[in-house]
């Protein structure tokens, strides 16, 4: 008899009711409140973005601009004896290098007399494309030769498996330093490569997550009704590790944005764009005496990877609770 | 059992035969070749003559099946052969540099276990409370600042307050001067030490909250034992053991971290061996040494595994 709902009331918890923007915003104050941590993680990742996306409004001075002082040394028509004194003698003006954090330079200025803060701003573009890129690919790639791997068992799937093998045994560092070398160092090509290096972790986990969902009876009945392999890997299989797919998607980030900085320390990394790992290394040169270049550009790499481990682990528990704390 | 151990064993010789190719073809795929990246060590002899001269010593002009024959064949009979660079041979290349590495590997492991043991320990019996966060927060950020980072900070303490010289020039061993040894080991081993924690401390304390949970736990306390033999005798012995089956991994990520510190603090080991051959394109080197590396790590997680499977019946089952 009350079968039909009385119109008037309107369930306050009805899902039907909020529109997908309202439910996408209380998931994401559910998962604020839930995971405290994960919500710092996506805080700090959402300012990155930021900072990346707005790096020329906020940067103060252009990242190559160099800054000069005048020399209070300067004389004109120096002679012989007094540039022998002191080489500078007949500039009007120095190169403010080193200059320490203070109103002026945020971050104090490098070696060459330019503004670390707009550096470091600039710096963060790099790092996100990065990590964001190389973990597209990898999960892509990822997606497609799991898939393939878990779907046709057999020969095909112990070839995978061992070139799989192949790649994890040789040090990821070592990997990227090798296949970035083979084309020109630019972003791009960089990105592709990380991602390329990456494909062996994400094979791994989306292969084992098809192999669970393909013994699950679901997938048995679209066989008897006689669905094509393409129509079940779509239609019944890929849904079903979604899951899996946003994991091995956030988890890798950081760790490409990792190599990334890790290849630039060492002088191998994308050439023609402001690196942190390239500034660490630059600042390495008079770490003693001016230490705030490598001090900065290493705390915004650990910053930002954290922001995307956060993220990850927060994601992971909310996800896959079978894997937590792995 | 047998069946198992034996299938184990011929997949990990094919991998490492998959890493050997792999690094074969990789390093000639690069751009340039010994013979040009050298030009610029003596610029002044080099000409066109000269270039094709040094390849055809080298054997860099053999048709590409012929040279992968020949490596093979060589591989196969444990034949290295020379550096290009050096002129040493590839063996003795390796028995002058993995000593530096495998103390550096150890110093690190060291430092990473006795950091990692007791503070998944006490993070796992404080759960929740302040100092269980404290620790885990430092994990997390352990993890995610980069080991070259922590290293060239650490470095800044040590110069800034004077607290020891670091002699990155003489290169002593530790049963050759362990006081000077140690003094140059200890930044990167602490840096590679701490990044290498954060994994492994996060699993044991992960292990360990599962563990306390068990039925045989709650017997141990209910049986009246102190809460120290509980927790060492009966939960951490159990804790323990996925901890050590990832060594693996764990392993990977030692030596990847290495091959930084080693070029930093210009430790000659095979970090710094495989950097230098990659860059000056020294063929053998590089080949022999990741073939080195993959087959260290391979069989590490071939003897974890077959311990595993010992100890466990359902995993040789599958």
């Amino acid at each position: 008899m009350s079968q039909i709902a009385d119109p008037t009331v309107v369930p306050l918890r009805d899902p039907t009711i909020l529109d997908r923007a309202t439910g996408a915003a209380l998931a994401l104050g559910r998962f604020l409140r839930n995971k405290p941590l994960g919500g710092s993680g996506l805080i700090l990742v959402v300012l990155f973005i930021v900072v990346a996306v707005l790096a020329s409004v906020i940067q103060r001075h252009d990242p190559d601009q160099i800054f000069e002082t005048p020399n209070p040394d300067y004389k004109a028509n120096p002679s012989t004896l007094e540039l022998a004194r002191n080489p500078d003698v007949g500039s009007p003006v120095l190169v403010s290098q080193f200059e320490e954090p203070g109103g002026g330079h945020w971050f104090g200025t490098d070696k060459f007399g330019r503004d670390i803060w707009s550096q470091v701003i600039h710096g963060s573009r790099l790092s996100l494309i990065v990590g964001l890129g190389a973990s597209v690919i990898a999960v892509v790639g990822g997606l497609i030769i799991g898939m393939i791997s878990a779907y046709y068992a057999g020969i095909v799937d112990l070839l995978i498996q061992r070139i799989v093998d192949m790649l994890q045994a040789i040090p990821f560092l070592v990997l990227v330093l090798v296949f970035t070398q083979i084309t020109e160092r630019s972003v791009l090509n960089v990105v592709l490569w990380l991602g390329v290096a990456g494909l062996a972790i994400t094979t791994r986990l989306i292969r084992s997550a098809v192999l669970q969902v393909r013994e699950s009876e679901f997938v048995l009945a679209a066989q008897v009704v006689g669905a094509s392999d393409l129509r079940i890997m779509i239609r019944h299989v890929l849904p079903n590790c979604v899951a899996v797919l946003i994991i091995a998607f956030s988890i890798g980030i950081g760790a490409y944005i990792l190599a990334e900085a890790s290849i630039s320390f060492l002088g191998a990394g994308p050439q023609g764009i402001p690196s942190w790992g390239q500034m660490v290394q630059a600042g390495r040169g008079s770490l003693d005496l001016h230490p705030w270049q490598t001090v900065f550009a290493g705390g915004a790499i650990m910053m930002i990877v954290l922001g995307f481990n956060l993220l990850g682990d927060a994601l992971r528990d909310v996800l896959d609770p079978r894997l937590r704390g792995a | 059992m047998q069946a198992y151990i034996i299938r184990r064993i011929l997949g990990a010789v094919f991998v490492v035969f998959l890493v050997g190719t792999f690094s074969f073809f990789a390093i000639r795929v690069l751009p340039g070749d010994f013979a040009t990246a050298s030009l610029g060590l003596d610029a002044g002899s080099a000409s066109a003559d000269n270039i094709e001269q040094r390849r055809a010593d080298l054997g860099l002009d053999d048709p590409i099946e012929k040279q992968y024959a020949n490596w093979l064949w060589d591989t196969v009979r444990l034949d290295l052969g020379k550096s290009f660079l050096t002129q040493n041979t590839v063996w003795y290349e390796i028995g002058r540099s993995l000593p530096y590495s495998i103390e550096l590997g150890i110093l690190i492991m060291i430092v990473g276990f006795t950091v990692a043991i007791p503070v998944g320990l006490i993070s796992a019996i404080f759960q929740d409370k302040a100092l269980d966060y404290s620790l885990r927060g430092l994990a997390i950020l352990a993890l995610a600042a980069p080991v070259f980072w922590t290293a060239a900070i650490a470095s800044l303490v040590v110069l800034q307050w004077d607290l020891f010289l670091i002699d990155v020039i003489g290169q002593p061993h530790l049963w050759e001067d362990p006081g000077k040894a140690i003094t140059w080991y200890l930044i990167p081993m602490f840096a590679g030490g701490f990044a290498g924690t954060a994994t492994t401390m996060r699993l044991l304390r992960s292990q360990m909250l599962e563990v306390l949970r068990q039925d045989y736990v709650r017997t141990a306390r209910a049986k009246g034992l102190r809460e120290s033999v509980v927790i060492m005798r009966h939960a951490l012995r159990n804790a323990l053991l996925p901890v050590l089956t990832v060594m693996g991994v764990t392993i990977a990520t030692i030596v990847g971290s290495q091959v930084i510190l080693e070029n930093m603090f210009n430790i000659p080991g095979i970090g710094n061996k495989v950097l230098t051959a990659l860059f000056a394109r020294d063929n053998p080197v590089f080949q022999s040494v990741v073939l080195i590396i993959a087959v260290f790590t391979v069989f590490t997680n071939l003897v974890v595994d077959i311990l595993y499977g010992v100890i466990d019946p359902r995993i040789r089952l599958s």
